[in-house]
């Protein structure tokens, strides 16, 4: 019977059932294309994703639903935000309350400003959700290279089944009881990330890396703390360990789309050019509403969304970050002071 | 509690605090504890018979607890605290009184006074209208109705005054409802009439300065166990009567969570119907009887403030007559508004019992309390998680049926409108300012606009508002407002002037306006002023309004 049941047949889907499906436990990946849940089956190989991998021989693969997730006592769901409230709503036709479910997407609603958690409480009748987050580039994980993730939940039981299930020789499990925390984290680091890849695209070097990525966490922490977060969840591995691993490697898709930008190719061209859903370019419109909303200083995700969403250049972009007022780093001190300009 | 079921409770109650203490040292600790706690208490206490007796009783246990050595011993010792414990909080039901003193209920309220004043109450009897007039029950009553009989309700009612237990059972008595039981503060007590009659509405006694751990359990677990013996029970989940005025924000999950605890036994014990069901209840005053009291305890220096007031409003009878006298000649209602009913775990239930999902698909609710081998059992984090989401459930309950009076209303505009013109000064200096007042004219422009949003709102199932405040216009509203605020309480809490309002009493004007905090009407006030200011510039017309800033809640 199946144990672990994961909704998705992406590269980071893909990824993890791989993993639990080789640590020797029964695993079902459900992938609304039946051609790829055949392909899986048949060739033990994703026909989109790491064509050159083979898969676990043990990974069984479905394009139904109910089949896949009906019993399972963990589920992990990774489909796009955009697909994810669809998915969810279906799953609650035959969820049940004992079932542990997490999400491993990064990405908030539109409009809504909703966690994918949240989506699952609404559309399901499982009270026992969570999230899956941390930096956990698919590629080097399926490659059997050390990582860690954080599952998060407010249910301890829920945080310990899943480290039971998903746990594997080289992929580490963290508990976290701040499931807020944990999904802000891991939404709003995708909108950093593309600054991080227009600074690469500029072709510029470390210590401004160094500086997006301490500002850039001071600010999503401001916002993720002004929610309701745990600042100290910002610290741990879903908070500026994935912002590290998106923002310095060339493999992340946010990363992809600023440094397209900084080419001056168009967000069109980009967009269709990497195939997979970039969550950081609607997560900047989610961000920047809820900035407002809140009223939390976030310059560089102000920057980004302008950049995505207004046709701001990118040199301006940096100018402007650049020519802010002086002010101290602290990031409950919101003051800063006057310098004489030349 | 029926006479055969009490000892029954006591019995399962102090086995389960015994229970909950697994080896030596947890029933050493919780034994030790009890002592200390019980003692010092018992030391700030004016020196009595009784009070010297008790602590000799606990210099005993002392005694015994240290000279014995064996777990046996101490978990005697323990289980003579807890039986003492649960003997004192269950106390008397008699269901032949019970019946008797609700048909009696309103009249005792008027009776309450023959404790001090027989020739006053005697002389102004006759002119007591009915309560029976006054207390409206509206809201989700038919599906409680329903429920009643398809499994144990946990009454979780908003809480602003001592009187709301007393409309409670009245008002639930009246549609048919079997006596709620619930904790009472000592202080309903401490009047013997009054301590008659709340027994006899299903009351048990709470001690709140008792704060020994082993109490709390005693009270918590009794709760659980009338819940698992078919007792209604009523929970005020805010703990203890709002100080603001604001409708309950936090809960006190403690004694809520007896509802899963309850669930989760009757599904072990094979019940046939081991559905626990919770009934959100928001009651709104247009007046409030212990409002002064209330207000200045809110407002005393952080770590002031008393948890347990004994010597309020209600510990004058006077005072309780003057008040509902006041509600009389208001022509005035309380409401009692019943929301949708939830399950333990936060879900909405059916009229038919069933619990429901965000989509209307019923849910087996049994699959919430599954151990790892797939039988129902306690778990106290996991539960203490459901407890906590049926918490921030029935806060928005509390919220949605919470019903606009006339001086909620009112309060509400003058308050915010004033503080909008001393933005500057911070809440405390605020209140304590005697100048400033605002124009009648603009006063009244203002609570019509607020009307109209509350309506609007009303008509979305948010809030709900007094049937004498629909649809009127500005001047009536601040009229029946200025009425209601100016009638019971020591001081007025604002009057007119000429063409002038004035406040009177800040901290009264304060405590009604925290009423309507949590709907965002201060953003709708902000806005209406900002378009008034506009409109005042370009008319010429009173530039005193402006658009209020953030107030310190």
């Amino acid at each position: 019977m199946t144990k672990v049941a994961v909704l998705g047949g992406g590269s980071f889907g893909t990824t993890l059932a791989h993993t639990v499906a080789s640590a020797g436990r029964a695993c079902t990946l459900w992938s609304r294309d039946e051609e790829v849940a055949r392909k899986i089956n048949e060739t033990h190989r994703n026909p989109r994703y790491f064509q050159d991998r083979p898969l676990s021989p043990d990974l069984r693969a479905t394009s139904n639903l109910e089949e896949a997730a009906k019993d399972a006592p963990l589920v992990v769901v990774a489909v796009a935000s955009s697909g994810f409230r669809e998915v969810a709503r279906a799953l609650g036709d035959f969820v049940r309350g004992d079932q542990v479910i997490l999400s491993a997407t990064k990405g908030l609603e539109p409009r809504t400003h909703k966690r994918m958690s949240e989506l699952l409480r609404e559309e399901t009748c499982a009270k026992k959700v969570g999230a899956l987050s941390g930096p956990n580039i698919a590629r080097e994980i399926l490659d059997g290279q050390p990582a860690a993730t954080v599952v998060a939940s407010r249910f301890r039981d829920a945080i310990e089944l899943s480290a039971e299930l998903l746990h594997a020789p080289r992929f580490r499990i963290y508990g976290n009881d701040d499931l807020l925390g944990v999904e802000l984290a891991g939404a709003l680091k995708n909108v950093i990330a593309i600054a991080s890849g227009v600074l690469t695209g500029l072709g510029l070097g470390d210590n401004a890396r160094s500086l997006l990525i301490t500002r850039g966490l001071a600010e999503i922490q401001r916002l993720g703390v002004k929610l309701g977060a745990d600042p100290l969840t910002f610290s741990g591995l879903a908070g500026i360990g994935d912002l590290l691993v998106t923002c310095t490697s060339p493999l992340s898709r946010n990363h992809r789309v600023g440094a397209g930008l900084a080419k001056g190719e168009t967000l069109e061209a980009i967009v269709e050019r990497l195939g997979e859903v970039a969550e950081g370019i609607n997560t900047a419109r989610v961000c920047k509403e809820l900035a407002a909303e809140h009223g939390v200083a976030m310059p560089i995700a102000e920057g980004v969304y302008k950049l995505l969403h207004e046709g701001l250049a990118v040199r301006d972009a940096l100018e402007d970050l650049m020519q802010r007022r002086p002010r101290y780093e602290a990031i409950d001190l919101d003051y800063s002071f006057e310098v004489p300009r030349r | 509690m029926r006479a055969e079921d009490k000892e029954r409770a006591v019995t399962e109650v102090v086995a389960r605090v015994l229970a909950s203490a697994r080896d030596a040292k947890a029933v050493e600790a919780a034994v030790a504890d009890t002592i200390y706690h019980e003692r010092r208490r018992l030391e700030k206490e004016k020196p009595s018979r009784s009070r010297d007796a008790a602590l000799r009783s606990w210099d005993d246990r002392k005694r015994r607890l240290v000279s014995e050595s064996d777990e046996q011993t101490k978990r005697e010792l323990l289980s003579e605290i807890a039986t003492d414990f649960a003997r004192e909080v269950l106390g008397n039901f008699d269901p032949r009184v019970y019946h008797y003193s609700t048909k009696l209920l309103p009249l005792m309220l008027s009776g309450l006074l023959n404790a001090t004043s027989p020739t006053r109450i005697l002389k102004n009897l006759p002119e007591l209208p009915s309560v029976k007039d006054r207390v409206i029950v509206d809201g989700e009553i038919e599906v409680a109705r329903e429920l009643k009989e398809r499994g144990t309700l946990i009454v979780t009612p908003t809480h602003l005054s001592n009187l709301d237990s007393i409309v409670l059972g009245y008002g639930f008595y009246d549609q048919g409802f079997p006596p709620l039981t619930y904790g009472a503060g000592l202080n309903l007590f401490t009047n013997p009439l009054i301590s008659y009659f709340m027994h006899n509405l299903g009351a048990y006694k709470v001690d709140r300065r008792k704060t020994a751990r082993v109490y709390k359990d005693v009270l918590k677990e009794y709760a659980a166990v009338s819940l698992e013996l078919g007792y209604h029970n009523l929970f005020f989940p805010g703990g203890t009567r709002s100080r603001s005025g604001a409708i309950e924000q936090k809960l006190k999950l403690g004694l809520l969570g007896a509802g899963v605890r309850a669930y989760v036994n009757n599904l072990r014990g094979g019940r046939e119907k081991p559905n626990v069901y919770v009934i959100p209840v928001t009651l709104s005053y247009e007046l409030v009887l212990e409002a002064e009291t209330l207000i200045d305890d809110f407002l005393k220096e952080v770590g002031q403030h008393r948890y347990i007031i004994m010597d309020d409003e209600f510990a004058q009878p006077l005072r309780i007559y003057s008040f509902l006298n006041r509600i009389f000649e208001l022509d005035s209602r309380i409401y009692l508004t019943l929301g949708s009913p939830l399950d333990p775990f936060g879900n909405s239930v059916t009229r038919e019992g069933i619990s429901i999902d965000g989509r209307g698909r019923a849910i087996d609710t049994t699959r919430y309390v599954l151990d790892k081998s797939g039988k129902p059992a306690p778990e106290k984090l996991r539960d203490e998680e459901y407890t906590r989401e049926l918490g921030e459930k029935l806060v928005t309950a509390f919220h949605r049926n919470a019903t606009v009076m006339g001086s909620t209303l009112l309060a509400f505009v003058v308050f915010e409108m004033l503080r909008a013109n001393e933005k500057d000064a911070d809440l405390y200096r605020f209140l304590r300012a005697s100048e400033g007042d605002l124009a009648f004219a603009d006063v009244s422009r203002e609570t019509e606009k607020l009307r109209v949003r509350v309506e609007a709102l009303a008509a979305e199932g948010k809030i709900r508002l007094d049937d004498r405040i629909r649809g009127r216009g500005g001047d009536d509203l601040v009229l029946a407002g200025l009425r209601a605020l100016g009638i019971y309480h020591n001081r007025k809490v604002v009057e007119r002037r000429g063409d002038r309002i004035v406040p009177v009493d800040r901290n009264l004007l304060y405590y009604y306006r925290n009423r309507l905090l949590g709907f965002d009407f201060e953003k709708d006030l902000s806005r209406n002023g900002a378009e008034a200011k506009a409109s005042a510039l370009t008319e010429g017309a009173s530039a005193r309004l402006r658009s209020p800033g953030e107030v310190p809640a």
